[in-house]
């Protein structure tokens, strides 16, 4: 059958002008679903990058009675020898390093005004070794030397600061809870301002020393261990492992939870980006079918006299049909391998081009354009241009199949 | 001898806008084997009409069709794919060549599609275009080829299956004289050596001549059937 199957081929590669046309309009859908999908995969990736970069961490360890009924007092079920369970932690292969936390709330005053804030209390060195940032906008990162009493230092969010009217230097004080629930306040130093990324977070953040975190709550537990791996890949499995181990310090049983347990806004994002990528490709796709059904309806309707004289000569109905979802499947995967092929290139382009878009919905600052190249959406898009293109052919060529012999013989 | 295609009492009725066209009104034929038979008569008379129901392409509103003592009648066209392909060769006024196959491709297209193995269509499809003369042309795509050329083609691949008959459709009407009657003695030269049946169309007397027989066709109706000596001696 290497002829009858060759015509369909040969028919393309014949009407030049047409399958440019139909090829052009498979490679600029093609196109856009690789580049729209691997926009968001980058935005996607980067997001999880960043939100895990910016002190979430892969997995963070708490206690089991802090994960099940929360604290009634600050730090009441946080974890008292941190140091040992960080050394345990550090001998599960993919885990980079730790960095201990202190998670509090309280007000920020400057001695006219106060602010709610949601602070932290980190190790900026422990932060630094493992690759955790903060965007600065002013000032300096906190030191790397634990805070002595007295030289306490903190950086604000830009939302904060900018509330509080603070520029780098100014002191303020800073009021919360102990474990044992009395009001304490300590005078911190502002060193610097930063950005997570998120307005409502810059508006409320505040980070100082893991020591002046538990100096103002009167405690030397943290609320959690924070862990980074090598890969984010590697997270599920590392959980597996973790959880497996039973760890244990100063008795309390310890448990640890992904990133992706904890990372909300991420997933409001994907969900929503996603759906729109499932719009845009399912208009995509409708405009494909549509322009490429009337490229192959021409194609039949060319071809009548010729399906005419093949159904004369004894071709079946099948055999009719094969050739024109040949004729389609053929054009369909030529167009989806052009137009993966242009896309791999107009990645690379626009990558290098450095263009930054400006910032989105609760996001500060804008963020650079970067498309990945999606190998596992090359394959979709792949199998979806080609099953397109073939659906297209489907139906003229049915019809052309059931024409009569003699109509199609007279047909000009 | 046995008959090779049987008519009997074939009716066939078009409509034509609001009109009724009737092209066959109670059409009785009967071909034997090694005819070479012209299917006279002007435009319009009904002669492809007739083809058409011979070669299992079209259906009669009534009346009964047998090929090779096979009644057809009541068989869809479309599962007579097979039996088109194993009992008659097609020349069609326009060549009807895909256009997308070579001269051979061409010919060797109805022992594709009925699955013969790949030595014995290429002796068939060698011999054949060496009986046309157009072995040196094999790799020429139709567009190529001269009209008179395409038809040579055309009826290689009409002879290709070894068929019942060659039905042949006004097959020199696109043709100039000249090389119409060429293609009428490559017919009657290998009815003769083949003894294939050859039924063709016609309104064009120098090509009635060479018939051995001649049906005339008018208004649906078969009108006279006689050898092609009388037909020569009334149009002389």
């Amino acid at each position: 059958m290497k002829t009858v199957l060759s015509i369909p081929l040969r028919n393309v590669i014949r009407n030049r002008r047409r399958t440019a046309i139909t090829l052009l309009i498979i490679v600029f859908g093609a196109m856009a679903l690789m580049l729209t999908g691997g926009f968001f995969v980058n935005n996607f990736e980067g997001l999880r990058e960043r939100t895990i970069r910016n002190g979430l961490g892969h997995l963070q360890v708490s206690t089991e009675e802090y994960l099940k009924s929360g604290e009634e007092k600050p730090l009441a079920n946080g974890i008292q020898d941190y140091r040992a369970l960080q050394e345990q932690l550090a001998a599960f292969p993919h885990v980079v390093g730790t960095t201990a936390e202190v998670n509090f709330v309280g007000l920020i005053s400057n001695g006219e005004k106060s602010e709610a804030f949601m602070g932290r209390g980190v190790e900026p060195d422990r932060e630094q070794q493992i690759g955790f940032t903060t965007t600065l906008k002013e000032g300096d990162a906190l030191s790397l030397s634990p805070a002595q009493d007295g030289d306490n230092e903190a950086l604000l969010g830009v939302g904060l600061a900018k509330t509080l009217k603070v520029t780098v230097g100014d002191v303020l004080t800073v009021l919360g809870t102990t474990t044992d629930g009395s009001l304490n306040g300590i005078d911190v130093k502002v060193v610097g301002t930063f950005s997570t990324g998120i307005k409502e977070f810059d508006d409320r953040a505040l980070k100082v020393h893991l020591a002046t975190a538990q100096r103002l709550m009167g405690s030397d537990r943290v609320s959690k261990v924070i862990v980074k791996l090598d890969e984010t890949l590697y997270t599920t499995q590392v959980l597996s492992t973790v959880n497996a181990a039973g760890l244990k310090v100063s008795g309390s049983a310890l448990r640890a939870r992904p990133w992706s347990d904890l990372a909300t806004f991420y997933h409001q994002v994907v969900a929503m980006y996603g759906a729109i990528f499932l719009f845009l490709g399912i208009i995509i796709a409708v405009l494909v079918v549509l322009s490429s059904s009337n490229t192959m309806m021409m194609t039949v309707m060319e071809r009548v006299q010729e399906i005419g004289t093949m159904m004369a000569i004894g071709a079946r109905r099948w055999q009719v049909l094969t050739i024109f979802i040949i004729e389609g499947a053929f054009i369909g995967s030529l167009g989806a391998i052009i137009g993966l092929m242009a896309s791999a290139l107009a990645i690379k382009v626009i990558n290098a081009a450095g263009i930054v878009m400006p910032p989105p919905p609760s996001f500060s600052t804008g963020i650079p354009l970067k498309i990945n190249f999606v190998p596992l959406l090359a394959v979709g898009v792949f199998v979806l241009v080609t099953l397109t293109q073939t659906f297209s052919a489907l139906v003229p060529s049915i019809k052309a199949a059931r024409l009569k012999i003699v109509d199609a013989l007279r047909h000009i | 001898m046995d008959p090779a295609i049987q008519l009997q009492d074939i009716k066939r009725t078009y409509a034509l806008g609001k009109t009724q066209v009737h092209a066959a009104r109670g059409v009785d034929l009967t071909f034997t084997r090694g005819e070479f038979t012209a299917l006279a008569g002007a435009s319009g008379s009904g002669k492809t009409t007739l083809l058409n129901i011979i070669g299992c392409i079209d259906k009669p509103d009534a009346g009964r069709v047998h090929v090779a003592g096979q009644d057809v009648t009541d068989i869809p066209l479309h599962r007579l794919a097979a039996l088109r392909n194993r009992y008659f060769g097609y020349v069609f006024q326009t060549f009807n060549l895909i256009p997308v196959l070579d001269a051979y491709e061409n010919v060797e297209l109805p022992l594709l599609l009925g699955n013969l193995p790949a030595r014995q269509r290429r002796e068939r499809v060698d011999a054949l275009l060496e009986s046309v003369g157009l072995f040196q042309h094999r790799h020429h795509r139709p567009q190529e080829l001269s009209g008179g050329q395409r038809q040579r083609v055309a009826i290689a691949r009409a002879l290709v299956t070894e068929p019942l008959a060659v039905l042949a459709d006004e097959p020199t009407a696109n043709l100039d004289s000249k090389t119409g009657n060429d293609i009428i003695e490559l017919m009657a030269q290998l009815n003769s050596s083949r003894g294939v049946t050859f039924i063709f169309s016609t309104h064009d007397h120098q090509i009635i001549r060479r018939a051995t027989r001649v049906v005339w066709v008018a208004d649906g109706t078969v009108q006279e059937q006689s050898p092609s000596d009388r037909i020569n001696g009334l149009s002389a």
